[in-house]
């Protein structure tokens, strides 16, 4: 076959982890194949709507009810506009399933990018707590690295990446190496000093965003421009995005073949080497499969669908997966909770308003069982992301008095809302579905994850801890809200081949490495064996440095 | 995240009541998955159907403009207003979406010709304001539900026009620095987002 020999790796999926994967392995010399099953976007000029006010956007950039109906039932839920419809799944041709009572917002992107392209770019570090999370609780699945295994990656991808926020000097949400915060405004200030003051040990911090403060001219990037359209691409490049960032990287090299459209079905498999052989996938355009081979595999497809990949790969008769020797393949699938919000008026200091549009906002960072169970009635912890505004005043009546008072802004608001950590459970998981097939031919994906008692506890208490610190604070007219807590709804959905230790009870080891075949790395969010409370993807780019690392070493090595 | 969060929230902090269900819908608020067939375009250009009659659009209209009139800024109807609600109820709603304004218009044409014995799109500016009154105060048959879908539409098509972001309201493309202490006095307009 033509393809043989051409490519060193094949990395499967371009988002925050496969781009990280194809930029490290091109750098170090390999030729590189990178697959994404989405449409083509590129830097700049695919993005159509970037700079474009609503009136310049399809239907007001206000998503079409019978369009939401029939396409977008599921992406509606990852805040899919007109404007960045393009980046999105379409989920009447890609659709999973999930058990009764197991419902499952499985949002996904349609692009090139992933959902580097669609996130809400929150970059914290994992704390040495979070990764000794689960030996002392004494929860099945301790993590076979520590903090200090990948502090140093941690450095490294937020030095190339610019993440801007405040150094803290927090035990439980360590520094990253930043550029200048996000400057809080006067009303989160005030809340600050308030908060701070009324609850000794809690924190409202800079929010840590991958939007840049500080240029990179080396890498063709602009500092934010506080537009806040970061949804329609940024031809800026101010944030991280694969297009902005690691796509540019590895194609310098010269190493790098990219192909989308490209619908990876399963990996092949050399039981007698434990090796993968070849990467199987399907032209979306045409329907045409081809078998690709590598001497080495990331498979950087997002937790979901690279667990499904996993899973699929079997033996012709077999239900089970080449790489679910330990039984565990599929299982602890994790998101964070995260349907509680607090909001309240925050009073005076209305002779200011904010000028321009900043992207994120200010974070309370953990403070719940830190260091040891308080007694709460819950393990593990949250944090919350919000933001002071003012809105323009709401409309009153009709007429000329109305569109007067629209002229002027409302009092200061604040609103947050809590991520909470959910615990890994063996019977959160993923299979492929008995019958269904997609228009691949691929089983589909079949949820069945439910948050429990613990998870549940947690926002009992986000919500009334919240509620607190808002009145002690000095917000008035602070109300809280509570909504179906729908597994999938964050977007940080995690787990399904988590790393471990023993080759029992665990799909990688402490490479993101499979077990069953050493020279294939997964490692997006599938790998991770818990999910802190803070958002993920900072983490994942990490990992897959580090992995990267050791694979060329191994490479090298052999 | 929480901004994308926060942005669409915003919308709805914008009416701070009960949204009406188009509008509830773009801000993520419904869930109500649906499972009918359909092509992944977004239509654009003239309605595919008419939603009102020759009176109903006049009507329609006329009291859009009286919902956001010209003052020293254009009006609805030079801001396209009227065009949008009526693609919007045709292509970009649900067909139920289109009962509430419908009955709407026409309790307000029923008690036009009663009080005032004209159709309602000939009423006087004056008149249109009473008939819009007894809708807002619900005073009509289904009156406050017309009343507050149908100044959401006003509202939302106004202020995602090009007049409405740009005239009535001010629109910075590429702001290019953020200032959290801005001096209030200094705002000449608020920013449109």
């Amino acid at each position: 076959m033509a393809e043989t020999n051409r490519f060193d790796a094949i990395v499967i999926g371009s988002g925050v982890s496969g781009g990280f994967a194809a930029k490290e392995l091109t750098e170090k010399g390999l030729r590189v194949l990178m697959l994404d099953r989405g449409k083509m976007v590129e830097h700049g000029e695919g993005y159509t709507y970037d700079g474009k006010p609503a009136y310049e956007v399809p239907a007001r950039n206000i998503m079409p009810k019978p369009l939401v109906d029939s396409d977008y039932f599921i992406a509606k839920h990852g805040y899919v506009q007109p404007s960045n419809r393009e980046f999105h799944n379409d989920d009447r041709l890609n659709p999973y399933a999930y058990d009764e009572g197991s419902k499952f917002y499985w949002i996904r992107p349609g692009a090139v990018g992933g959902k580097s392209l669609i996130w809400g770019r929150w970059c914290f570090r994992w704390s040495p707590e979070d990764f000794e999370a689960n030996k002392r609780d004494g929860i099945d699945g301790d993590w076979p690295i520590r903090y200090d295994d990948v502090a140093p990656w941690y450095s490294y991808v937020e030095k190339y990446i610019g993440v801007s926020g405040s150094r803290e000097n927090l035990v439980y949400l360590p520094d990253s190496e930043f550029q200048p915060p996000m400057p809080m405004n006067v009303a989160e200030k005030w809340l600050k000093q308030g908060l701070e003051t009324k609850f000794p040990g809690r924190k409202l911090i800079n929010t840590r965003l991958s939007n840049m403060t500080e240029d990179k001219p080396d890498q063709n990037r602009t500092k934010c421009q506080f537009r806040n359209q970061c949804g329609n691409g940024c031809s800026f490049g101010a944030y991280f995005s694969t297009q902005a960032v690691t796509l540019p990287a590895a194609r310098a090299t010269g190493r790098l073949t990219l192909k989308s459209d490209s619908v990876v079905t399963n990996l092949v498999y050399d039981a007698a080497r434990k090796k993968v052989t070849g990467v199987r996938y399907i032209d979306a355009k045409t329907g045409q499969a081809e078998t690709v081979q590598a001497d080495l595999v990331f498979l950087c497809a997002s937790a979901i669908a690279s667990t499904q990949i996993l899973l699929n790969s079997r033996a012709p008769g077999s239900d089970r997966s080449y790489f679910d020797e330990s039984g565990t393949l599929g299982r602890y699938v994790m998101d964070h909770i995260f349907r509680v919000g607090i909001e309240g008026d925050i009073p005076g200091m209305e002779e200011f308003i904010e000028f321009g549009r900043r992207p994120g906002g200010v974070y309370v960072p953990r403070f719940r069982n830190i260091g040891g169970d308080e007694g709460v009635g819950f393990k593990r912890g949250y944090g919350y992301q919000g933001s002071a505004y003012r809105n323009p005043a709401a409309p009153v009546g009709f007429g000329a008095s109305m569109k007067q008072g629209m002229r002027k802004y409302a009092p200061w608001r604040f609103s947050m809302g809590a991520f909470g950590e959910c615990l890994p459970y063996a019977d959160n998981k993923v299979s492929l579905h008995a019958s269904k097939v997609d228009r691949f031919g691929v089983p589909l994906v079949r949820f069945d994850v439910r948050f429990r008692d613990n998870e549940l506890k947690m926002m009992t208490d986000a919500r009334a801890q919240g509620e607190a610190m808002l009145k002690g604070a000095g917000l008035t007219n602070v109300k809280s809200s509570e909504s179906e807590h729908v597994p999938g709804d964050a977007i940080h959905e995690m787990g399904g081949a988590r790393m471990g230790r023993d080759p029992r009870t665990s799909v990688l080891n402490e490479w993101s490495q499979a077990h069953a075949a050493s020279n294939l790395y997964v490692t997006d969010g599938a790998q991770m064996a818990s999910i802190s409370c803070v958002n993920p993807s900072l983490t994942f780019m990490a990992l897959t440095a580090r992995a990267a690392d050791h694979a060329v070493q191994s490479l090298r090595k052999a | 995240m929480i901004d994308r969060r926060i942005a669409l929230a915003g919308v709805v902090a914008m009416f701070g009541s009960a949204l009406y269900a188009p509008i509830a819908r773009a801000a993520g608020v419904a869930a109500t998955p649906g499972a009918a067939a359909g092509i992944p375009v977004i239509s654009e250009g003239p309605p595919s159907v008419a939603v009102f009659t020759a009176p109903q659009r006049a009507l329609m209209t006329a009291l859009s403009e009286r919902v956001l009139p010209t003052t020293d800024t254009p009006g609805a109807i030079a801001a396209g207003v009227p065009a949008f609600i009526e693609k919007l109820l045709a292509d970009w709603a649900a067909p139920a979406d289109r009962v509430p304004i419908l009955a709407g218009l026409d309790a307000i044409e029923a008690r036009s010709l009663a009080d005032y014995k004209v159709p309602g799109a000939n009423a006087t500016a004056a008149q249109h304001d009473a008939l819009l009154t007894l809708a807002m105060n619900d005073q009509i048959p289904s009156g406050s539900v017309f009343f507050e879908a149908f100044r959401q539409l006003v509202v939302t098509g106004y202020y995602t026009s090009e007049i409405g972001m740009t005239q009535e309201r001010e629109y910075l493309p590429v702001p290019g620095e953020y200032n959290g202490q801005f001096p209030y006095s200094q705002v000449n307009k608020v920013y449109s987002a």
